[in-house]
């Protein structure tokens, strides 16, 4: 109450109040100034305002001061009473309170009335008190325009003449370090504000010291919001204020930041931490910042021309400019999620348009400079067609296929957009045509027209959007049928995009991520946001408040690095458990590639024409995150020093583990869908044959149909066929010649005749599971145990080990196989001969696919499904 | 000492003892680490030759009439091919004759053919002479042997032969002849035919 008291009065005695009201009723006064005398105890004639004042203080000083001598004789007859020294004390800084505040005020007064009206109007508030001035000791300032300083309780002014340049202290860091060495003798005290740095020098040191230790408490606490009294309070206390704080500014010099204001931490002077920065454009920044630029994660909202929409960039910023992931929402309603640099465009980036009602388009590729330029794919919805291809200045340019929603295809040579020179067009009913186009892809000149019949067509051609294709030339129907076969499955792209080259953006990213040393704070910027995060995003800037990493998950991720031994089964397990993850940088770089897989692949490019590309492009993903996976784990052995001594890794992991047994398996899954529709269409035809044998070798009784592939009776399991406990078989003495075997009288024939689908079943239930799979791997193992149960069948049935030659175990397995009746088995074996590990080639899995193989070609023969 | 994959594919009639010399082959020498079979339609054994080790991946392949076209895919990629007849049967010489001649157009380039004449025990039921065997080997380049799998002669020469055969290791040239060195390699798409 006091101290409210004081406080108030002090203001009122700052602003001259006293004199004020003095003069106002000096009438009223001087009448009754006796009185007021009385009032205060005093007989010496003293001018009306001073009483005045002192009516107004002393009763209150003399009130402490009675009762602080009260209680201090209390405490010398009471002896020590806890309560009681307290209160003495409290008093006693209550009385230096008074003291102080008044020199304060009586200061300030002065100086008030010593400089001109024109800074009394700038600086004078009421609670405003001086607290140095550099009359009393002297500084002086470089750059040397002022002659003045001052320091307030929240401001710090530099006077030139009567033109004050005021820095409110929120903003003003004192820095002790700066040696000036030319001038000896000279001490001094760097000054930084957020745009400028001023230099106060002294003659002598004490004169420093003093200066910095009352300016940087007086920085303490404006920042604080409080006073503290005793003013100048405990020395040798640490009273710096922290570099980091948080203020507001309104930036004034010319420059990017012209009339923003500021509000948010700041170091020394420049944005420091997080912040937001508005612009009077309606511009908002909020972000992290670092020594005074944008840097880090930042939200930017940048209006458009006309002002109402905006452009929303949740991005990574370095130095003041965007740079590395980012996803910006543009005021015409199209996003661009993808990699930025130099606030451009620039690397792997997806721009799509999907909300607008006429056109809705995609480009998922390369960027350079904020323009298409590279590897990308387009795809438009309103005239339906995909482009896959290179691009320059958001132009068609170089080689690209054009994928139509008719079924037809075209691969070609574009220049700014058009099609030049010659090209390749795939028809939806297979006819291909090389030859040249009209640049809107008609067929114009010199060309081969290849039936999907084999026959050729070798002339010049002529098409016209409203007449029919004339042409002039031969027609061969000698086609080879090899040529025939190629020429059907041609596969578009092979060999004209390196597959190195197509997401190099993605990689490249990666790559950058390990060489910065996989600091978790680096990755979103090269990876981009976590799953989690980015919904949150979409509540736009409470996103910097939420917590975005979540520390837990990461710690588990670490633990799991730990355990981590080489051997197969763990790398796989902890491949499989990275990639569901969703913020482990591998994760991230699979859904990426998944997102441009599905981009070029499915829907519109489901065209068994991509097959080449497609595979070539999964193996090498699978390459990739190898190697980005192996570096991971450099690095994290390397840190952790732990039982993965780095250099056994070359020659252990050369052995057994490589993209095809680490990655795959857990990498497969997510592409397996695109990726197999794309097999499936590739080998429709063969296996539409092969479902015909299936389908005609399905009517035969089992009996039949061993007799029908020529088994060797004595082979025959019949004693899986419960009819016959007794029955023996009669076995040939030759087995390895089974054509000269007599045909042997069978008495109960006609009763096994009637069995289906019971010879071998448990094999043939083995070889169904192979759909249930997608590992390659895997599919391998469970043939390998269907030829097992084939085996173990056929000991059972002749009671000894049987060592099957090829001669007898084919006809089996063609047996197996079509009771298995698996759909699309063509595809399955494509898809594991390309996808398999090539160490196996040539042995027992190659083995045993070609064994499949040979029965699968061999159902779709004439013999078989013309068979009755 | 470097391993080296050959994959081997039999080739032959049916009943004229193919896997009955593989077996032979496989079966009388201790093979330290027993690799996994299908019956007697894969096996492998790793001999010593020269400096290396030579890991024979052997195929078997059915030998019926209508299994016939089905062999390019298993002998695709061999770095040898044993075709086997029965002494006892010109028609199984026949056959021989029709192998070597498909190998030749369609089979991988420098493929190594031996020719093994099996059944070389019961020479009193000869139908092919020895001398017509030679001279046909010799005008097709080929190794030529009579065998027994019965009773074991000239099993493992077979074999040594072909090792013999097999062209040393050219760095960046193995992958033409079959010849695999135990690593990685990109897996060519694979033309499809028949």
């Amino acid at each position: 109450m006091y101290r409210e008291y004081i406080s108030a009065f002090t203001n009122f005695m700052v602003m001259k109040g006293f004199e004020k009201s003095a003069k106002q009723s000096s009438s009223y006064w001087k009448g009754n100034k006796k009185l007021l005398l009385q009032l205060i105890e005093e007989q010496s004639e003293t001018p009306v305002h001073m009483i005045l004042q002192r009516a107004f203080i002393e009763p209150f000083r003399n009130h402490v001061q009675e009762y602080s001598l009260l209680l201090s004789r209390l405490n010398e007859t009471l002896s020590m009473d806890a309560t009681l020294t307290d209160s003495i004390t409290a008093y006693g800084r209550l009385q230096t309170f008074i003291s102080q505040a008044l020199d304060e005020a009586s200061q300030t007064k002065t100086l008030w009335s010593s400089v001109s009206s024109k800074l009394v109007v700038a600086l004078c508030t009421p609670d405003r008190r001086l607290q140095e001035d550099s009359k009393n000791i002297p500084v002086t300032v470089t750059p040397g325009r002022y002659d003045r300083v001052l320091v307030f309780n929240d401001l710090l002014v530099f006077l030139q003449g009567n033109e004050p340049h005021i820095c409110d202290l929120q903003t003003v860091w004192v820095d002790t370090t700066v040696k000036q060495k030319s001038e000896l003798n000279n001490f001094v005290l760097r000054i930084v504000t957020p745009e400028e740095e001023l230099f106060l020098s002294t003659k002598e040191q004490p004169h420093q010291v003093l200066w910095c230790w009352k300016v940087n408490q007086l920085i303490q606490q404006r920042l604080e919001g409080t006073r503290d009294f005793p003013l100048w309070g405990k020395t040798g206390e640490s009273n710096d204020p922290p570099n980091s704080r948080l203020s507001k500014y309104t930036y004034r010099n010319e420059g990017r930041f012209k009339n923003a204001v500021y509000e948010g931490d700041m170091s020394w002077g420049k944005p420091h931490g997080k912040g937001t920065l508005k612009w009077p454009n309606g511009r908002n920044h909020v972000g992290d910042f670092k020594f005074g630029q944008e840097d880090g994660f930042g939200i930017c909202l940048i209006p458009d021309s006309s002002g109402d929409r905006y452009d929303c960039y949740k991005c990574h910023w370095r130095n003041g400019a965007i740079h590395g992931y980012g996803i910006c929402e543009y005021a015409d309603e199209s996003v661009y999620k993808g990699y930025f640099k130099d606030n451009m465009r620039h690397g792997f980036g997806i721009l799509e348009n999907q909300t607008s009602t006429t056109t809705s388009w995609k480009y998922t590729g390369t960027w350079d400079r904020d323009k298409r330029t590279g590897y990308g794919v387009w795809e438009s919805s309103d005239n339906s067609e995909r482009y896959i291809g290179m691009w320059q200045e958001n132009q068609r340019h170089g080689l690209g296929i054009v994928l139509l929603n008719t079924g037809s295809c075209y691969q070609g040579v574009f220049n700014a957009s058009k099609l030049v020179g010659s090209g390749i067009l795939i028809t939806e009913d297979n006819n291909l045509y090389e030859g040249e186009f009209t640049e809107a892809c008609l067929l114009s000149g010199k060309g081969k027209l290849t039936f999907a019949n084999g026959f050729t067509l070798e002339g010049t051609f002529n098409k016209t959007a409203h007449s029919g294709l004339q042409t002039h030339g031969v027609l061969s129907t000698g086609c080879s049928f090899q040529d025939e076969i190629l020429k059907k499955k041609f596969q578009f792209g092979a060999g004209s995009f390196p597959v190195e080259e197509r997401w190099q953006g993605i990689f490249e990213q990666f790559q950058k991520f390990l060489e910065s040393g996989c600091k978790r704070e680096a990755e979103e910027s090269f990876l981009g946001f976590h799953v989690k995060s980015s919904k949150k995003m979409q509540k736009s800037q409470e996103y910097l408040y939420c917590q975005r990493d979540n520390e837990k998950d990461l710690g588990q991720t670490e633990d799991i690095m730990k355990e981590l031994s080489l051997e197969l089964k763990s790398l796989q397990s902890y491949v499989e458990k990275a990639f569901n993850t969703s913020h482990h940088p591998l994760k991230k770089v699979i859904k990426l590639l998944l997102v441009v897989f599905q981009a070029t692949y499915s829907g519109l490019g489901a065209n068994f024409h991509l097959l080449s590309m497609a595979q070539e492009e999964i193996k090498y993903y699978a390459k990739k995150l190898w190697e980005f996976f192996r570096a991971l784990l450099a690095l994290k052995t390397e840190k952790s020093s732990g039982p993965l001594s780095g250099e056994n890794d070359e020659d252990e992991m050369s052995e057994d583990l490589n993209p095809y047994t680490v990655i795959l398996p857990a990498m497969l899954p997510r592409f397996h869908p695109d990726l197999f529709m794309l097999y499936m269409l590739y080998r429709q035809q063969e296996d539409a044959l092969y479902w015909q044998g299936i389908v005609r070798l399905g009517h035969l009784t089992d009996t039949k149909l061993l007799e029908f592939l020529d088994v060797q009776k004595q082979l025959w399991p019949l004693k899986d066929v419960k009819l016959t406990p007794t029955q023996a078989l009669p076995l040939t003495k030759n087995p390895a010649n089974p054509n000269k075997a007599q045909p042997t009288p069978y008495p109960r024939r006609k009763r096994y005749s009637i069995v289906r689908h019971k010879c071998f079943q448990s094999a043939t239930e083995c070889l169904q599971k192979i759909i249930s799979t997608v590992d390659p791997k895997e599919k391998l193992e469970i043939i390998l145990k269907t030829y097992q149960e084939i085996e173990k069948t056929v000991s059972r049935v002749v009671s000894k080990d049987y060592k099957l030659p090829m001669d007898d175990l084919l006809p089996l397995l063609i047996y197996v196989v079509s009771r298995a009746g698996i759909q699309h088995l063509g595809a399955e074996i494509h898809f594991i001969q390309d996808l398999m590990d090539p160490s196996n080639r040539g042995g027992i899995n190659d083995f045993l696919l070609t064994a499949l193989e040979s029965c699968y070609e061999h159902i779709q023969k004439d013999e078989v499904r013309l068979f009755k | 000492m470097a391993i080296r994959e050959l994959k081997v594919c039999l080739l032959g009639d049916t009943g004229v003892g193919k896997s009955s010399i593989v077996c032979r082959f496989v079966q009388d020498h201790f093979d330290h680490n027993i690799s996994p079979t299908i019956g007697a339609s894969f096996m492998t054994k790793t001999v010593p030759c020269g400096n290396e080790l030579h890991k024979f991946l052997i195929w078997d392949t059915a030998g019926q009439e209508r299994f016939h076209s089905l062999a390019p895919m298993y002998y695709r990629g061999s770095a040898a091919a044993v075709i086997v007849y029965d002494i006892t049967k010109q028609d199984s010489f026949h056959t021989l004759k029709k192998w070597v001649k498909e190998l030749k157009e369609h089979g991988p380039e420098n493929i190594v053919v031996a020719i093994a004449g099996n059944k070389c025990d019961l020479s009193d039921t000869r139908e092919v002479a020895m001398k017509d065997a030679k001279e046909y080997a010799e005008s097709i380049g080929a190794i030529v042997v009579e065998t027994s799998a019965k009773n074991a002669i000239n099993i493992e020469e077979l074999f040594q032969d072909i090792s013999r055969r097999i062209p040393p290791l050219i760095p960046h040239q193995n992958g033409s002849n079959g010849a695999m060195k135990l690593g990685r390699q990109s897996l060519q798409p694979t033309s499809r035919c028949c």
